[in-house]
């Protein structure tokens, strides 16, 4: 299943070259001879794939639950901290409310400036 | 069933293609990880591991290169990858005793060994890898720069640098032999 005629690939390189490619296509073709490969037989792949795809199925589940964990954590955390310190979550929205306009204009400045 | 329709079942959840995918490939994909880790245990278990990997992200191959140079891009980066994570002293002191199994092999089916492998076992597999991508397999520089992710223009002097000190050393066993 090579890509391509390999020769075809060599067409740019110089003699000395073209000898060192040559012996190493050869040393390489040898190994294949030496060491021969077989593919198991259609169930082995079957049994494999259908493994595979429990193990990512499982993996999925766990990472969603560790998602949706992490995301109710973080959720309690900012209702824990605006409902008994209600204050605080006023002042980042006042700190928000004066930014934003500021960082509108600035945009705003380098869209004039061009 | 050619490999295209093959493709698009697998892609759908077909068991069965995607067995059948894999398969088909499964000896191309070997032959290919023999060639740049010269060690026929870790070609194997690489294999496993990108057909692992296949399964995973088979959503993912869009047919922009053909399925086998999607695998091929596969299995190089889990190469790289676990190269990086071993000691290189350890994967050297491995792939000696592969090689003389290998030539041990090759001895008793009455065959000669090529000086080549040597040369090839020594070289560092980061030059190893595109010298074999470009002249045995043909692939242009620019694949296998995205298939390594590495410039074009890296993988050109790597092959080039790699191919001179082939021939470099190739030359210094012939004289020492002669």
């Amino acid at each position: 299943m090579k890509k391509q005629d390999p020769e075809k690939s060599n067409s740019m390189l110089d003699d000395e070259d073209e000898v060192t490619v040559k012996q190493l296509i050869d040393g390489l073709e040898k190994l294949e001879q030496i060491n021969p490969v077989s593919a198991p037989n259609l169930q082995w792949f079957q049994q494999h794939v259908e493994l595979e795809k429990k193990r990512i199925r499982k993996k999925q589940w766990k990472d969603l639950l560790a998602f949706i964990s992490f995301a109710v954590f973080m959720l309690s955390v900012v209702i824990a901290v605006v409902y008994r310190q209600p204050i605080l979550f006023l002042y980042f929205q006042l700190v928000g409310i004066i930014l934003l306009p500021l960082a509108l204009n600035n945009t705003r400045k380098k869209v004039s400036n061009e | 069933m050619d490999e295209k329709e093959l493709i698009r079942k697998a892609k759908k959840g077909d068991t069965l293609a995607l067995s059948k995918l894999l398969q088909q490939n499964y000896s191309f994909l070997v032959k290919y990880l023999m060639k740049v880790t010269l060690h026929p245990q870790i070609a194997e278990d690489l294999t496993q591991e990108t057909m692992m990997k296949c399964i995973e992200k088979i959503q993912l191959y869009n047919g922009e290169s053909k399925f086998s140079s999607w695998l091929i891009t596969i299995a190089t980066n889990l190469f790289i990858d676990q190269q990086r994570r071993k000691k290189r002293e350890k994967n050297w002191l491995k792939q000696e005793q592969a090689l003389r199994k290998m030539k041990w092999n090759t001895a008793n089916r009455n065959e000669e060994w090529t000086d080549v492998i040597d040369v090839l076992a020594r070289i560092n597999e980061e030059i190893r890898m595109p010298i074999v991508l470009k002249h045995y397999y043909g692939y242009s520089y620019k694949e296998i720069g995205k298939m390594m992710g590495i410039a074009e223009g890296t993988v050109k002097s790597r092959v080039s640098n790699g191919l001179k000190s082939v021939r470099k050393e190739l030359g210094e066993i012939e004289e020492a032999g002669s």
